[in-house]
């Protein structure tokens, strides 16, 4: 493949990016509902 | 409170991991490399949905911010929703930078160039981030929903420019194509099947993501009410009087 190193990171990237921002969220919900369950 | 019913979103986001999974595979190998950009021209499969998600996720956020604004239709569902599709707004756009400048690279030449389209998507990139800055500031959240709606709704003046901006100035960015009816080579069918999959794909993604920021905006508005009542019960519990002596000499 020409280009590789551009297409490929960019290919990765995009998914490292969404795939730890819907591990984010869930963390974040988590988080928030056991402070909240400790209320 | 959901958006979504927890087995449809529970679908929904394996449905999305499949059609994801399923772009990968057709925009890496299935589609054809570009006669003139060669294999560089793959990213396009990410970059164009990216944006045009972008463009929908602040759609979206100007849409709930009217509605919160409106008094007959006022309600946080409206502000909760314009906040989550705020943050996916802001994660597309800069997708669309990063990925714009992958591309760019090996075709213009260079990583970034002060062209019309690119800073134009770089301030949008930039409102928004200010606009989530702003929804942390602490408020009432009647406060803090009015004036980020009136925030949203200025920020959204900068869409249609970005959208516009390669008709309106001379730019290295090309010109719209896909609805251009002026141009005359259409794009090859795998092409324009894997570049609407990819829209259809990264859509899907939007709408799941967007259920789940939700869902975790209702959590954090519950936590901070339930905060607060804590807060005012503890001061009322307090001794009468117990600062001043505290204060006393």
């Amino acid at each position: 493949m020409r280009y590789a190193e551009y297409v490929v990171t960019g290919w990765v990237l995009t998914g490292a990016v969404l795939g730890g921002y819907r591990l984010w969220l869930a963390a974040r919900t988590r988080r928030a509902r056991d402070l909240f369950a400790r209320r | 409170m959901t958006l979504l019913p927890r087995p449809v979103s529970v679908a929904l986001g394996w449905f999305t991991l499949a059609a994801l999974g399923a772009l990968a595979v057709l925009g890496l190998w299935v589609a054809p490399s570009d006669a003139v950009q060669s294999d560089a021209q793959r990213l396009m499969y990410l970059h164009v949905p990216a944006a045009w998600l972008a463009y929908l996720a602040f759609f979206v956020t100007a849409i709930g911010s009217a509605l919160y604004l409106w008094p007959r239709t006022r309600a946080m569902v409206w502000d909760h929703v314009a906040g989550a599709s705020a943050e996916l707004g802001v994660i597309f756009t800069g997708l669309t930078l990063v990925l714009g400048s992958l591309w760019g690279r090996p075709i213009w030449g260079v990583w970034w160039a002060w062209d019309a389209r690119l800073v134009t998507t770089a301030v949008l990139f930039f409102l928004y981030l200010g606009y989530l800055a702003l929804r942390r500031i602490p408020a009432d959240p009647d406060t803090r929903a009015k004036r980020s709606a009136i925030a949203a709704l200025i920020a959204f003046v900068d869409v249609p420019i970005v959208h516009f901006s390669v008709s309106w100035w001379r730019t290295l960015h090309q010109e719209g194509t896909v609805f251009n009816s002026e141009l005359s080579p259409e794009i090859e069918g795998t092409m324009a099947f894997t570049l609407w999959f990819g829209v259809l794909a990264f859509t899907l993604l939007y709408v799941y993501l967007l259920s789940k920021r939700y869902e975790l905006a209702v959590v954090e508005d519950e936590l901070e009410e339930a905060e607060l009542e804590l807060a005012i019960a503890e001061r009322i519990s307090e001794p009468v009087g117990s600062a001043v002596v505290r204060g006393a000499p």
